[in-house]
């Protein structure tokens, strides 16, 4: 008899093992998680041989369970209990299986269901659906067909089925919420397109306005824009919003497009804050406000007139010196009737940057803000070459350190209309000393431009070397003098220019070894032939100096229009 | 990366261990270092890993080093060049004729009129 029960026993066993796979293998594969939830509940009343059988889950902040399926005479999909009332709400309020073997007389039991549908519950069985995060909901089963109660053995097997289906619902929420994140994503792609799209267009042909702006998260709270006065100047804006993310982009929005259209009738740069600032203050920003600086100059950018309002001062460049305009009122959307002290400035031979608090709280490596100094530094290593390179070469430098907040800068100088740019221009000593930091600067000026690294490393070989002969054989030891290294484009060319006032060199005697040759000694004028186009030596017309040009066409490629990221 | 060179001596073997950028600034040092440690071991190694750039008053120091060893018949290679060295090697068509080896053990006993390898 004892022998008949262990099989019997072990047949179950094995039984119940089967069920388990089979379910578990079906809740992983689901595509469709309503569907196989729903046969997974009728499979699990058949094995479990129950009348009835549902799946309740807990309605997130709620505090209610909802049937979401069911199997049975009665259909109770869609009913709500209160978490903690009934079998199922404080099975899952416990977090724990509750087993009721006589309903009728049971406590825990709610019969209100029975009365109105005339379905007469006798036992229950009930296991808690949980992920790591807690309660999700529970499944229950109702009334034994063979009439007897459920055992501690059916509460075990309708555990272990509670894993797998709690690891289905959980997959299939996360699956959905990633279709929620993937979809917002597409809608921050496209808010962050149409506000670059309302950046200004690159302009060419000598406008003397050049702006970027590297958003330090998916979409910036900063802006820049220029446009044409009705009397022939140029009007500019660049501005901050406070805050980030979606709210101040649209503030942003609207700030922009405010200070563009008092801007555009030519208003001076302080009445023209002024009328920006009441109008913002008509409305409530909550607590928000927009940092801007305003300003009007001539084509040829020589004469600027700026106003600011909570706006980082200013920086004008000339000659190595900079000057500071500070801000000329609070921000704007604060208080009304406020009022925006201007400034002229005459920028012949100078440059203006105008930029958002975003620059000087770059991190450099050491995590410190570069700060007001850094950006001045900044400006002063790039300073050598023209706007549109000067400009990419800080953008290149700045995309090394980390961005905490949105960075724009607008650059107000006198542009050439076309012609080569220049991506260096330096005088140094003649000393072997300096080539290193020569050999840096051109490094960076040539990754600037975008040529490709093994060709780069060619060309500031070969510039070396031509240096290096003119400090060697030119000068020659003891002999003191500079060195004018002069690096430009024009299109897919490029052109270094290497100029010294030493004794006039004979242009003959300048030969080049060929190479493989293991001999030391003109080497230099080798590597030259072979990595430049072309190259001469002339001697300048004062009779004193010589003069180096070598040429060398890269690959041509886009110009960069905007500079942006 | 600073400039430096290191030196391990024997009278079998002379490593030179050269680091940072070898331009006219300092490559007359290392041109003394080379022709020094010939004097001294009949084997020398011109480590180069460490080197991000040289110039050809680097390169013409480790020619004559060379060149050196082969009057003297003695040992002389470059040492695991760098990506940045064997760039200019190759661009100065010397990376056939100066011994490269990948390390200090493949040395050869005397520099040999180099084999060309087309």
């Amino acid at each position: 008899m004892a022998a008949v029960q262990a099989r019997l026993a072990a047949h179950s066993e094995a039984r119940a093992l089967v069920f388990l796979a089979d379910l578990s293998a079906a809740l992983a594969v689901s595509l469709d998680l309503r569907q196989t939830l729903s046969e997974a509940v009728k499979r699990i009343a058949e094995f479990m041989d129950a009348e009835a059988a549902s799946l309740f889950l807990l309605a997130e902040g709620e505090g209610m369970l909802e049937c979401r399926v069911c199997v049975g005479p009665i259909d109770i999909a869609g009913l709500r209990i209160p978490l903690g009332q009934g079998v199922v709400g404080r099975c899952v309020a416990e977090n724990a299986s509750q087993i009721v073997a006589d309903a009728a007389s049971d406590a825990r039991v709610d019969r209100s269901n029975d009365s109105d549908t005339g379905f007469i519950t006798r036992s229950l069985l009930c296991a808690p659906l949980s992920t790591a995060n807690g309660p999700i909901g529970a499944l229950e089963v109702v009334n034994k067909r063979s009439g007897g109660t459920f055992s501690a053995e059916d509460a075990e097997i309708l555990r272990l089925v509670a894993a797998p289906t709690s690891l289905a619902i959980n997959n299939a929420r996360m699956a959905h919420e990633l279709v929620q994140q993937a979809r917002m994503k597409r809608e921050f792609d496209l808010a962050r397109r149409m506000q670059k799209s309302l950046l200004p267009k690159r302009r060419r042909d000598g406008f003397p306005l050049l702006g970027m702006n590297l958003p330090a998260h998916e979409i910036s709270g900063d802006f820049y824009d220029y446009f044409d006065l009705a009397d022939g100047r140029i009007g500019f804006v660049i501005g901050d919003v406070s805050g980030k993310g979606l709210d101040a982009a649209l503030l942003m929005v609207r700030a922009a497009s405010l200070l563009r259209w008092v801007g555009k009738e030519g208003t001076s740069p302080s009445e023209w804050l002024v009328r920006v600032n009441e109008e913002l203050c008509q409305t409530s920003l909550e607590g928000r406000f927009v940092c801007a600086l305003v300003g009007q100059c001539d084509r040829n950018g020589e004469q600027v007139e700026i106003a600011a309002a909570g706006f980082p001062p200013a920086l004008r460049y000339k000659d190595g010196e900079f000057t500071e305009y500070l801000s000329g009122g609070a921000p704007l959307g604060i208080l009304p009737g406020m009022s925006f002290e201007a400034n002229r400035i005459d920028l012949r031979g100078a440059s203006l940057y105008c930029f958002s608090d975003g620059l000087t709280d770059v991190r450099d490596a050491q995590r410190q803000t570069i700060g007001a100094e850094g950006v001045r530094a900044l400006i002063q290593r790039h300073a050598g070459a023209s706007a549109e390179p000067r400009l990419r070469g800080m953008v290149t430098e700045l995309k090394h350190l980390r961005l905490v907040d949105d960075t724009t800068l607008l650059l107000v100088e006198r542009m050439q209309a076309q012609g080569p740019e220049v991506l260096l221009k330096r005088r140094f000593p003649a000393q072997a000393e300096q080539m290193r930091d020569i050999r840096n600067r051109l490094r960076s000026a040539l990754d600037d431009a975008g040529v490709e690294n093994a060709l780069r490393d060619q060309l500031v070989l070969v510039v070396d070397e031509a240096c290096c002969n003119v400090i060697r054989h030119a000068y020659g030891p003891g002999q003191r003098g500079d060195i004018d290294l002069r690096v430009s484009r024009d299109g897919a060319l490029l052109e270094f220019v290497i100029s010294d006032s030493a004794p006039a060199v004979d242009p003959e005697t300048i030969k080049a070894k060929p190479l493989g040759e293991c001999r030391s000694g003109g080497l230099g004028v080798a590597l030259m032939e072979q990595v430049m186009d072309e190259w001469s030596l002339c001697g300048m017309p004062c009779g004193c100096g010589n003069r180096l040009t070598m040429r060398k066409r890269i690959g041509d490629r886009d110009h960069v229009g905007e500079i942006r990221e | 990366m600073n400039n430096g060179i290191e030196k391990e001596s024997s009278a079998e073997l002379t490593l030179i261990r050269l680091r940072g950028e070898v331009d006219l600034s300092w490559s007359q040092q290392v041109r003394e270092a080379v022709l020094d440690a010939q004097k001294l071991s009949r084997k020398v190694g011109v480590v180069l890993s460490e080197v991000s750039y040289i110039d050809s008053s680097g390169i013409a120091a480790l020619v004559e080093g060379f060149q050196n060893a082969r009057t003297k018949q003695g040992g002389f290679a470059l040492v695991a060049v760098s990506t940045a060295v064997r760039s200019v090697l190759e661009l100065a068509r010397l990376d056939r004729v100066l011994p490269i080896v990948a390390d200090a053990s493949a040395i050869p006993e005397a520099a040999s009129v180099p084999v060309w390898k087309p």
